[in-house]
């Protein structure tokens, strides 16, 4: 099966190749775990490696954040603008919603004009200033995520978890059924140090890594590295070494 | 000459196109700040009110100076659903003159003059 390659370091063995094409890519996170940095990378590497003019639409951070923050991994987003590849659109939730239900609007002309194949969007936690009510929401979110597909687009979706650590906050959390896939970052302690797992929750339609891994922001960007060896509950935050739950259980049991 | 001929030589002494700009486009610090935003961020397209918000200012002082820079050609408005979305012109010579300008900005020199022209329209 053809598919949309993130071009990050480990993360298309976990996908199993990479994304769908033409699908809705959830990411989820905690302040700084990378989900930005992820959907740039994704961006970034689909414009150079594989030649696929991409569009980053952000509904919190100034465009400026973006420029500089590639700039600081050698990712000339500017450039890339200039030449017609790249454009980084700063709008609203409100504004894009009725821009993409409209014919001829700013997105679908961009992405005629462009050719645009890849999208970020961040965050889309964002809609849930549109509406308080659930059902609405997840009607929103699942017409917003159409839309995309409808214009040809492979989208990666960011969306925040206020929790710094442990598990899913029990919110509202209707994106993970409206997306494709679902990936989780997630920062874990282990022995007074603060590292990144990343797990893939759901993958439509495909296989996909069922173990957590380890990755680390480096100044090229987002690199995957080896499962968690040796730890049980990594997803809490506070994961323990196996040995301690076999000392648990056999010589405190 | 007297003093005030000879000041308002001094800070007419800039580029043509950059002097109509400043007395007859970006002729208030609020519309300066505008500029400013959209030329950092450059494919910025929303409401008044989001604008607003962006550039830290209350939207019944912003929504009025984004209509005179839609007047002045500097920016675009489109309906959108039923919400007025504000962008920059995408005119490439208008594109053109925001880029001077705000690269202008950076000589203390042209701040002042800027200033000056801008001020003495308010009065």
């Amino acid at each position: 099966m053809e598919r949309v390659k993130t071009g990050i370091p480990g993360l298309d063995d976990m996908l199993g190749g990479g994304y769908l094409p033409q699908s809705a890519n959830l990411v989820e996170g905690a302040p700084g775990t990378g989900k930005s940095t992820l959907g740039m990378q994704f961006i970034y590497n689909g414009i150079v490696q594989y030649n696929e003019p991409g569009l980053i639409i952000t509904f919190e951070e100034f465009p400026q954040q973006y420029y500089h923050d590639a700039e600081s991994f050698g990712w000339d987003f500017k450039k890339l603008e200039s030449q017609g590849r790249l454009k980084v659109i700063m709008t609203s939730p409100e504004v894009t919603r009725h821009d993409l239900e409209s014919v001829g609007g700013m997105i679908e002309t961009v992405t005629a004009e462009m050719g645009v194949r890849r999208i970020l969007v961040d965050s889309l936690s964002q809609f849930e200033r549109l509406t308080t009510d659930p059902m609405e929401l997840r009607s929103l979110q699942y017409g917003f995520i159409n839309a995309l597909k409808r214009e040809g687009l492979t989208s990666v979706l960011t969306r925040e978890s206020l929790m710094l650590f442990g598990q899913q906050e029990d919110n509202e959390n209707s994106l993970a059924f409206v997306a494709d896939s679902y990936l989780l970052l997630r920062y874990v302690e282990i022995e007074s140090a603060i590292r990144k797992a990343m797990l893939v929750l759901k993958l439509r339609g495909s296989d996909h890594a069922k173990d957590i891994r380890q990755f680390e922001i480096t100044p090229r960007g987002l690199e995957v590295k080896s499962r968690f060896e040796g730890h049980e509950g990594i997803m809490s935050g506070s994961p323990r070494r196996m040995s301690d739950y076999f000392e648990e259980a056999f010589l405190k049991g | 000459m007297n003093s005030d001929d000879f000041t308002a030589k001094l800070m007419n002494d800039m580029d043509p196109k950059l002097l109509d700009f400043v007395r007859n486009k970006v002729n208030s610090f609020i519309k300066w700040d505008l500029v400013r935003f959209f030329h950092e961020n450059p494919n910025t397209a929303d409401s008044a009110e989001n604008i607003a918000k962006y550039a830290g200012r209350n939207v019944s002082a912003v929504k009025p100076e984004l209509e005179e820079l839609v007047e002045a050609d500097v920016m675009e408005k489109h309906v959108v659903g039923e919400i007025p979305v504000y962008r920059l012109s995408n005119q490439q010579d208008m594109h053109r003159l925001v880029d001077n300008f705000v690269n202008a900005c950076e000589d203390r020199h042209f701040r002042v003059k800027a200033v000056y022209h801008i001020i003495r329209g308010m009065r």
